[in-house]
């Protein structure tokens, strides 16, 4: 089983550069969040520009393909800086950049689930809070927010492993991530192997993907069982 | 015409159905009624294969014998030869009022379009939808889907007619426009058996009322002997508590 | 600033790609619907073998980066295919493997969209349909099927426009599409910028018409489901709704 072989050993040459594509993934993770919450707060506001700006946005990112994204963020960022601000970003680590790209892929996502899980929720039971007296942050902290987390769960994972997947694109300006690692692994063996290399890029990718889709499921089982046992 | 001996259905541990007679003979408004969870529901998908019963025997047209023997064939004889009127409509979505009523014509009896045209208008003509005929279903009523859905019933003019509650998901002011086409039907002798939670419609229409309480059936005969007379002490608390809310 | 005049020159040049672009994404998409269709069917009806395979594929798949499937795809197939016709393998039109790639990571995705549609159809639709006596196969191909593909079209839109997104990446596979074309004359011309923006505005126009073409088909297909007048009111409806308006009505954008 020479197949087996190879494959464990590419995989131990390229898990080291991991830490890149997951330092990449949850900073995205965290900055996309918070926007998306801020596209979220002006899309269900009550300024009309404002949830038009917003949709404006999220529809435009959804149509722009992540390698494009990517390229205009690494190309456009440091024209817009050095025209208007005057300040010289190029020598900015590759790895902001996309970052930055990121963040932007993922945040329309996020307020779209935000959103939708915001929506799923009866106004009666912001009523009832409101008749038992609760003030309007316990209202959302106690009663609503909880709610809209089981919603939106599901959801924040599809999200999140696509976002893993777009991570994958890191290459393209030139940051040595794992599919850098694994062209690079090809062609030092002149081409050979390839099939068994990429495979080897293929399946950290899946396990990543699979270990995000478990602990989302974990998760919301245990949210779900506090909320039982809360009721009970 | 339709007569089944000893059916019986279990669902997991539970026995739903513990072993129902039923007699109907042509031109009968046979009324089943009983509390929640009697089990009349579940006798009615039974009898007409929409679930497959544990036993019991069947007789109708020429189809004879077990519910567990039934061929291909048989089971297919059966669905055609009964109507059914559903409690939540069950109209296609995706076809006009015309369409539905068209549809088992078109498949199952391999009508002419023309002809099918032309019965399904009658039928719709019948339940007074004349006018809706290219409605879809979400644009109608409960109480116009409830008519398209007997009208798609008698279209086929089964021999046998039965309805599961078939008011008992509409508005209140919507129920009387349907009970007024099951009596029509009743007048020109259409044989009918309902399920119904509406006692004073099934005194004034049926000429045979069963009671069903946990799966058995407790008292049958007409409608004025079970109402006015009830012998056991079971129906006699079930009219009590129902009446009462008139 | 900005050189108008060489954005002028990439939308020249990148326009003879728009055509290898779309083909990209109609043929795999033809390619897709079928097996994917067929997929679903596995999966639905738990048939032995093919449901195992249909869920670890659907899950290899959308567990890992297109591009991780390009390069494998990319790397094996030729060599695999001349195995078997030998050297002329290597010749053939690099489309091609864009469609094999592509077709496979769209079946994963739709195979799950036609599972969910086929069981949001009511069960009682199925009911009506035996008791008006049609057959099994006439109740799926006339009532289920088109309900289910109405109730898939919102989710077919979103494929469709990940497979416009993902098409991006064909020129790994030197498919000479839009990117490869405004990528050539970027690097020519040492101006990624001006170049990236012209090739972005023609993804936006081609998602947006792509869009465009399914949300008027939804709306053809779909309108057994749009309440055009409602008839009847009762209060209770009359309220609720007035509420829910009132609610909604913020955060409609
Ligand atoms: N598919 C099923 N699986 C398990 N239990 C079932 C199923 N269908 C019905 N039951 C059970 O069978 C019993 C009888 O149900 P059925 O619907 O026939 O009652 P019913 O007399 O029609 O009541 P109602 O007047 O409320 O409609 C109920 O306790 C119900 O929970
Ligand atoms: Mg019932």
């Amino acid at each position: 089983m020479r197949n087996f072989e190879l494959i464990g050993n590419f995989l131990l040459q390229l898990l080291p550069v991991i830490n890149i594509t997951l330092t990449v993934s949850v900073s995205a993770l965290v900055l996309g969040s918070f926007i998306g919450l801020i596209l979220t707060l002006g899309k269900i506001g009550s300024s009309r520009i404002l949830r038009g700006i917003v949709a404006g946005y999220i529809s435009i990112v959804r149509a722009t393909p992540p390698i494009i994204m990517i390229f205009l963020v690494y190309y456009g960022l440091p024209f817009i800086t050095a025209n208007f601000f005057k300040i010289n970003i190029e020598g900015w680590n590759r790895i902001y950049f996309v970052i930055i790209a990121l963040t932007l892929l993922f945040s329309a996502p996020v307020a779209e689930i935000m959103r939708s899980a915001y929506l799923s929720i009866d106004k009666g039971q912001y009523e009832a809070g409101i008749m038992v007296g609760m003030n309007k942050f316990q209202i959302f902290y106690r009663i609503i927010l909880p709610q809209a987390t089981v919603v939106a769960l599901p959801n924040y994972a599809t999200a999140l492993i696509n976002l893993l997947k777009e991570g994958s694109l890191t290459f393209t300006i030139g940051v040595v991530d794992m599919v850098a690692k694994s062209q690079m692994i090809v062609s030092n063996n002149s081409g050979g192997y390839a099939w068994q290399t990429y495979g080897s890029l293929a399946l950290i990718y899946w396990a990543l993907s699979l270990a995000i889709g478990r602990v989302v499921a974990l998760s919301e089982k245990a949210y779900q069982k506090k909320r039982q046992s809360i009721s009970i | 015409m339709l007569k089944i001996r000893g059916l019986k259905k279990s669902y997991a541990e539970n026995e739903i159905l513990k072993g129902i007679d039923l007699d109907v003979k042509k031109g009968d408004v046979i009324t089943i009624i009983g509390p929640s969870g009697a089990g009349k529901t579940t006798l009615l998908r039974n009898i007409t294969t929409l679930e497959s019963a544990d036993s019991g025997k069947i007789e109708f047209e020429n189809i004879q014998g077990d519910y567990s023997a039934l061929t291909r064939q048989e089971t297919k004889k059966l669905r055609q030869s009964i109507g059914f009127v559903f409690q939540n409509y069950n109209l296609f979505n995706n076809k006009t009022a015309l369409q539905n009523v068209m549809e088992g014509l078109l498949t199952a009896k391999r009508m002419p379009k023309q002809e099918a045209r032309t019965e399904a208008l009658k039928a719709l003509e019948r339940v007074g939808l004349l006018e809706y005929k290219d409605q879809y279903p979400v644009q109608l009523s409960g109480g116009q889907q409830q008519r398209v859905g007997i009208a798609r019933a008698i279209a086929l003019k089964p021999k046998v007619i039965f309805f599961d509650e078939p008011t008992s998901a509409l508005d209140p002011e919507l129920v009387g426009e349907v009970l007024q086409v099951m009596r029509s039907l009743a007048h020109e002798g259409t044989t009918m058996v309902i399920v119904t939670h509406q006692m004073r419609f099934a005194q004034e229409i049926s000429n045979k009322i069963v009671f069903m309480v946990a799966g058995r059936v407790v008292e049958s005969g007409t409608a004025q002997a079970v109402f006015e007379n009830p012998r056991a002490e079971r129906t006699r608390q079930f009219l009590a508590e129902t009446l009462v809310q008139y | 600033m900005l050189n108008t005049d060489f954005m002028l020159q990439v939308a020249k040049a990148t326009i003879k790609g728009v055509p290898v672009t779309l083909e990209i994404v109609i043929v795999s998409l033809i390619l897709a619907l079928p097996i994917s269709f067929v997929f679903a069917l596995l999966r639905l009806y738990s048939v032995k073998g093919g449901n195992q395979f249909v869920k670890l594929y659907v899950s290899f798949i959308r567990g890992t980066p297109i591009i991780a499937q390009i390069l494998i795809v990319y790397s094996a197939f030729p060599s695999l295919l001349a195995s078997f016709i030998g050297k002329s393998a290597f010749a053939i039109d690099p489309i091609n493997y864009a469609y094999i790639v592509f077709t496979i990571n769209a079946v994963a995705s739709l195979t799950e969209v036609f599972r969910s549609a086929l069981q949001t159809v009511d069960r009682g639709q199925y009911e009506a349909g035996t008791m008006v006596g049609m057959t099994s196969s006439q109740i799926f191909r006339r009532i289920i099927l088109p309900q289910a593909l109405v109730s898939a079209l919102p989710n077919l839109t979103n494929i469709t426009l990940g497979l416009v997104k993902n098409s991006a990446l064909a020129f790994i596979m030197s498919v000479k599409d839009i990117t490869a074309i405004a990528k050539t004359e970027a690097a020519f011309n040492y101006s990624f910028l001006e170049a990236y923006l012209v090739l972005w505005v023609y993804y936006l126009i081609i998602s947006y018409a792509a869009e465009l073409i399914f949300k008027s088909l939804e709306l053809y297909f779909g309108r057994y489901r749009k309440q055009v007048k409602k008839r009847h009111y009762s209060n209770k409806e009359q309220l609720i709704s007035v509420t829910t308006d009132k609610r909604r009505s913020p955060a409609q954008g």
